[in-house]
This record gives C-alpha cells, sequence and structure tokens, in this order.
C-alpha cells in the first residue's frame, strides 16, 4: 500500500511542470543567499518576522482571558527582542573570531611570528581543501554558530533572562499607563 | 585512547567535511541544537528556581518537557522537511538556472513540449533524476548548480523555520498552554470542594493570579531559539 501510494507521489512530481529561473538578478541572489547568509542573518530574519507573527497570535489567543493575553503579548515581545538582539550578536561575534582563528596558510603573513601563526592557525580543520573558499567560509559558519550556542547557554541566564523581565515590565507599565489614559 | 588534542581535531574536520557544502543542513541542525538547549535551560530555571515551590514544580517541569518537545518535534519536521523538498526541486532539476537548463537540453535529458517519453529514460525534473549523478557534473555543471543549490536550501530552510518558529509552534504552544490552564483552574474549584484526604494531581496552593505571574516572569532562553 505504502510503495503504491508513494508511485501516486513520484507520478504527480513527475507531472509537475519545472520552472527555469531565468533573470540572473534572482539567480545572483539566490547564490548570494547561498553563500553568505548564516545563521545570524536567520536569527534576524526570525526575530522581524517573530515581532510581526507572534504577539498578534497571543493577542488573538481566546482561549485565556484578556489579563493574561495582555501579559503574554508584554511577555513575547519582551522575548523576541532580547533573543533577537543577544542571539544576533553572539552568532555574529562568534563566526568573526573563528574566522581569525581558521586562516590558511596564504592568509597569514609570511613574516608573523610562529606564535601568532599557531593563534591564526587554531582553528582551521586538518582536512581543508585550500582551493575551496566557499567551504571554509561556511566551515567558519558552523563552527561560529555551534560555539555560540555553546556561549549562549551563559549568556542566557546572564544576559537574556534579566533583559526579557525588564522589558516585560516595562511593556506591561506601557500598557497600563495606555489603559489609565 | 583519542586525546583530547585528536578529538578537537576529529571534531573541526567532521565539520568541515558535513557542513562545508551544506550550509543549509547546519542551519538545521543547529537550529534544533539551540532548541534543545533551549529547552533543557528553561527546565534548569524551573528546577533551581527556590521562588517556585516543590509543588509547583512537579507540575511546571513536565508542562516545561511537553512543551520542549512539541517546539523541537515541529521545528525539526517543518524545517528538515522544507528544506528537503528544496534539495530534491534542485537536485532533480525540477528548478533549474537557464544556464543549467542548456547543458542539459544539449545532453538530451530534457523532455521537450510534444515529444514523447521513451520507456524507461530519466528526465530532468523526475523524482529519481539526480543531477549530480550525470558524467559531466563535475566538469560542466557543479560549478552552476551548487550555488544555487545552496541558496534555495538555505532559503527553503529559512522559510521552514520562520513557518514553524512564529507560526505553527505558537499555535501549538498556546492549545497546549490553554488546555493546561484550564486543568489547572478546574483543580483549584475540584480542591475546594472535595475533602482533604484526595490526593491532589496538582499544587493546591497556585491561585490563577499566582500561575500568571509564574507565566510572565518564567525564565527565557529566547537567543538559543532560532
Amino acid at each position: 500500500m505504502a510503495a503504491v501510494n508513494f508511485n501516486i507521489v513520484k507520478n504527480v512530481y513527475n507531472r509537475l511542470p519545472s520552472i527555469q529561473v531565468s533573470k540572473d538578478k534572482v539567480i545572483d541572489n539566490v547564490a548570494y543567499i547561498g553563500k553568505k547568509w548564516s545563521s545570524p542573518h536567520q536569527r534576524a530574519i526570525l526575530g522581524l518576522t517573530a515581532i510581526v507573527m507572534q504577539p498578534y497570535i497571543d493577542w488573538k489567543n481566546k482561549n485565556v482571558d484578556e489579563k493574561t493575553r495582555k501579559v503574554s503579548v508584554a511577555r513575547t515581545c519582551a522575548k523576541i527582542i532580547a533573543g533577537t538582539l543577544t542571539g544576533v550578536a553572539l552568532r555574529a561575534g562568534f563566526i568573526k573570531g573563528i574566522a581569525a582563528m581558521s586562516k590558511t596558510a596564504a592568509e597569514i603573513p609570511a613574516n608573523a611570528k610562529p606564535f601568532t601563526k599557531k593563534i591564526k592557525q587554531c582553528l582551521t580543520p586538518k582536512n581543508l581543501d585550500p582551493a575551496n573558499k566557499d567551504a571554509l567560509e561556511q566551515y567558519r559558519n558552523a563552527m561560529g554558530t555551534i560555539l555560540s550556542l555553546a556561549a549562549m547557554v551563559f549568556t542566557n541566564f546572564l544576559i537574556d533572562a534579566p533583559l526579557t523581565k525588564f522589558l516585560t515590565n516595562k511593556f506591561i507599565g506601557l500598557q497600563k499607563k495606555g489603559e489609565d489614559k | 585512547m583519542l586525546s583530547p588534542s585528536k578529538m578537537w581535531n576529529g571534531f573541526k574536520s567532521y565539520i568541515y567535511k558535513n557542513y562545508g557544502e551544506n550550509p543549509g543542513s547546519m542551519l538545521v541542525h543547529t537550529g534544533v541544537i539551540g532548541w534543545i538547549l533551549s529547552a533543557a535551560a528553561q527546565i534548569y530555571a524551573v528546577a533551581f528556581n527556590d521562588k517556585i515551590s516543590k509543588e509547583q514544580k512537579v507540575f511546571l517541569i513536565p508542562q516545561e518537557i511537553g512543551d520542549a518537545v512539541v517546539n523541537i518535534a515541529s521545528f525539526y519536521t517543518l524545517t528538515s522537511g522544507i528544506k528537503y523538498i528544496g534539495s530534491k526541486l534542485a537536485k532533480t532539476a525540477k528548478l533549474r538556472t537557464s544556464a543549467i537548463t542548456d547543458i542539459l537540453k544539449k545532453d538530451g535529458h530534457i523532455l521537450e513540449k510534444g515529444q514523447k517519453r521513451v520507456d524507461g529514460k530519466v528526465y530532468a525534473g523526475d523524482w529519481n533524476f539526480n543531477i549530480t549523478n550525470l558524467d559531466n557534473y563535475g566538469t560542466d555543471i557543479a560549478s552552476k548548480f551548487k550555488p544555487f543549490k545552496n541558496g534555495v536550501e538555505v532559503i527553503a530552510g529559512l522559510t521552514g523555520s520562520i513557518l514553524s518558529s512564529n507560526l505553527v509552534t505558537p499555535l501549538v504552544r498556546n492549545q497546549y498552554a490553554a488546555k493546561k490552564q484550564k486543568e489547572v483552574l478546574a483543580n483549584i474549584d475540584k480542591n475546594k470542594t472535595t475533602d482533604e484526604s484526595s490526593k491532589l494531581k496538582y499544587p493546591s496552593d497556585i491561585s490563577m493570579n499566582a500561575y500568571m505571574k509564574l507565566a510572565s516572569v518564567k525564565f527565557s532562553s529566547g537567543s538559543l531559539k532560532i
């Protein structure tokens, strides 16, 4: 039965018309996104779309009373702002830091001291293909993102939590001010 | 036994080999790690918070775990699912650039309008077609295909993460939280009417105001999440 269903999926897929992208600008933009965009961009885009969508979803949640919804909207906004700011900054910072410590031999000046060389190559992978610059860039993005996640376990308590609490209280205060007017 | 230095070098090589040419996969996998760490931090924050009573923890910790399971499952399913679709469209050349069409046409891989399908032949755009298996992939196609495929995968992964993080997860979470809130309120009412000897599933000292306050000040691990 499953095999029959899968054959139907295949047949439908085969009959769908192919899509050809012809505009050079679109092709270049797609390639640029694949090459340059990484987790900081992803986090920033998610933050922007979240601030548009999530408070609205919370406000329209008729399963809870109005008072709860107001607190929920305030907390969601605070959470998104705090999470996006620290998330983007840490990811971008770590990727930059990793890039500085994962240089290829050609990227280091010949007259650099042995210690400097060692530091600048301490995160360079051993199986590096020096000719494949894109792969090295993606490696830096991946390593920076993974190490930033480890750091965020701590900054979440040190920065996110107090910032979210502070912003939530600010937004609740603004809501109250609006109600009193 | 592996030394820490060898393990570290192995880790770097693993990252390079697996994500060096797969930025879309990296975003999905690190996204899942982020969600797992954020859930762990959230549970830790409740478990080690002195201001939350033991009885309340019995209720809140399973709720956090349930919340985490919903979040992680919806993020992974949607994001990797949409990324897979993007990747499949590119690899089967269902979605392709004009430069790739020209190469495929030249080699007879395109089924032209009005042309009859040859039995058993796999054409560009078919489910079983894989552009990376063609003989001239390395020489003629890869340089045009890889940047496009990576871009499509990143865009598809981003779309999936926007849908899961900003639409599906909040909707599912709200339904789940509302159900839990109703259960708490029902238990509070029940506690008022049942005799003292009955066993309570939820803490009797959690009021609606306390519950709302808990929800509003509860720790948020926002930056870890994608």
